[in-house]
């Protein structure tokens, strides 16, 4: 019996009468990549920002390695964030702040790490993704795959459970979408636990180890890479699926 | 030659005593109304509803009724209730509340213009509310608010001149009470209008050179 790490039950949010996420449920163990696909406004990005409450979800339930997060109690809420990274399609760099002062600050202000010993960490963590010879650069020195880089060095410096990406490379120029790639297979290969929101179909597909189809807010299909990119149920997954190999994907 | 010796042996010294203590009340009432209109801000955006509601009628109530009232009502207002304030403490404590409202303003602007991924950010990696504030958002808002700040700065050097309305003799009053018994007002005037102007000329380089300080990458000015 592989180790679960998240549980998520049932979970769903209206934005006023538009249902965005209707009922959704996942489970991920150690060492899942778990790749979201489907049109924009399927409710990709709800979905993960509701995993970590950035977006308060209506309906639903979520357990952390079997325990169920409270996220009214702020305590647990903040307790349970650190355990959950999140990186976003825009990065979200602090932008006041350098490459290594970015890593740093969650360590030094969340986890109360001292300056010198969270300092050593981020160094590391910066050099894991090839960074460190620009870690006294600000963000807007940066460039996107750079400031993509540096983010991901920032989440893992707080030691999480599981990731969450939210389409990662959508926001980079084509050159530097391989440079973020492979940080992130980096780190799959090394054994972390990822749920990620992408439309590099090709990467999905060497990678992932199941892949779930979004669509209207629902979870309508879900397989392995095989059979959702080669032999899917739906007319519609096959469909959008042929339509992003095109566009993202290696020629077969 | 006449003129000049009054202006050497009477003028001068009263108006150098008068502009010590137009000093005395500036300084005070920078610090103090910066810290108000920080805190003020803050809770105007990110207080709940309550905080934000009583803040926002802080605002209304220091930025609406005419300064020179608000002096009199500190000054000759507040004995009624046992209060007694000295001129002095009075015109700071008037300045302080209408400068902060006025800072607020400016403060909630840079709040607001924070982009919202840098709180999503934050939040994420386990920041609580207060601490994404402080260490986030602020540290970014400052240096977007300063030149606005700096404005309402060089607002308080000048309405300082208010404080002799409620008996606090500085630079103007001084001034006042020369030009009444010589008759020389526009002489007198000239120098004090050159006084303030020489202050405010010295804040606004200040100012820059904290602006240029605080500069960091991608918070630049940049300047066509």
């Amino acid at each position: 019996m592989p180790e679960q790490i998240l549980r998520i039950e049932n979970v769903s949010k209206r934005y006023g009468k538009k249902e965005v996420l209707r009922g959704a449920s996942l489970t991920v163990d150690k060492g899942d990549l778990k790749i979201l696909i489907g049109p924009s406004g399927a409710g990709k990005s709800t979905l993960l920002q509701c995993i970590n409450f950035l977006v308060r979800p209506d309906e639903g339930r979520i357990w952390l390695e079997e325990k169920e997060v409270h996220y009214a109690h702020k305590r647990d809420l903040y307790a349970y964030r650190q355990k959950v990274g999140m990186i976003f399609q825009d990065f979200n760099l602090f932008d006041h702040l350098t490459a290594l002062e970015n890593v740093r600050i969650g360590m030094v202000k969340v986890k109360g790490m001292a300056k010198a010993q969270a300092g050593e960490r981020a160094v590391a963590e910066l050099e894991r993704v090839g960074l460190k010879e620009h870690m006294q650069k600000y963000p807007a020195q940066l460039s996107g795959g750079q400031k993509q880089r540096v983010s991901i060095a920032r989440a893992l410096a707080m030691d999480p459970r599981v990731m969450l990406l939210d389409e990662p490379t959508s926001a980079l120029d084509p050159e530097l979408i391989g440079e973020v790639l492979a940080v992130i297979r980096d780190l799959g290969e090394n054994g972390m636990t990822m749920i990620m929101a992408t439309h590099q179909i090709a990467f999905a597909g060497s990678l992932a180890s199941e892949i779930i189809f979004m669509e209207d807010g629902r979870i309508s299909e879900r397989g392995t890479p095989e059979k959702i990119l080669f032999q899917a149920e739906n007319a519609r997954t096959r469909e959008f699926c042929a339509k992003i190999a095109e566009l993202y994907g290696e020629k077969r | 030659m006449e003129e000049w010796l009054y202006l050497q042996n009477e003028a001068a010294p009263a108006l150098l005593k008068g502009f010590w203590v137009s000093l005395a009340l500036i300084f005070p009432s920078a610090i103090f109304g910066l810290v108000i209109g920080v805190i003020v801000g803050v809770l105007r955006v990110y207080g709940n509803r309550p905080v934000a509601a009583a803040a926002n009628g802080f605002v209304v109530l220091f930025r609406g009724i005419p300064l020179v009232v608000q002096l009199f009502i500190w000054y000759f207002g507040l004995p009624y209730i046992k209060i007694y304030l000295t001129p002095f403490v009075a015109a700071v404590l008037g300045f302080s509340l209408c400068s902060g409202a006025y800072h607020s303003e400016y403060v909630r602007g840079a709040l607001l213009s924070i982009r919202r991924g840098q709180m999503l950010a934050a939040q994420s990696l386990g920041f609580s509310k207060v601490r994404m504030i402080f260490s986030i958002i602020l540290p970014q808002a400052i240096r977007r608010a300063l030149p606005g700040c700096g404005n309402e700065l060089i607002y308080l050097i000048k309405y300082s001149s208010l404080a002799y309305m409620i008996t606090c003799v500085e630079l103007t009053g001084e001034g006042k009470i020369l030009a009444s018994n010589s008759f020389k007002y526009t002489e007198i005037f000239l120098i004090i209008g050159a006084c303030y102007l020489a202050m405010t000329s010295v804040a606004s380089v200040l100012l820059s050179r904290v602006e240029d300080r605080l500069s960091l990458p991608g918070f630049e000015h940049h300047r066509i």
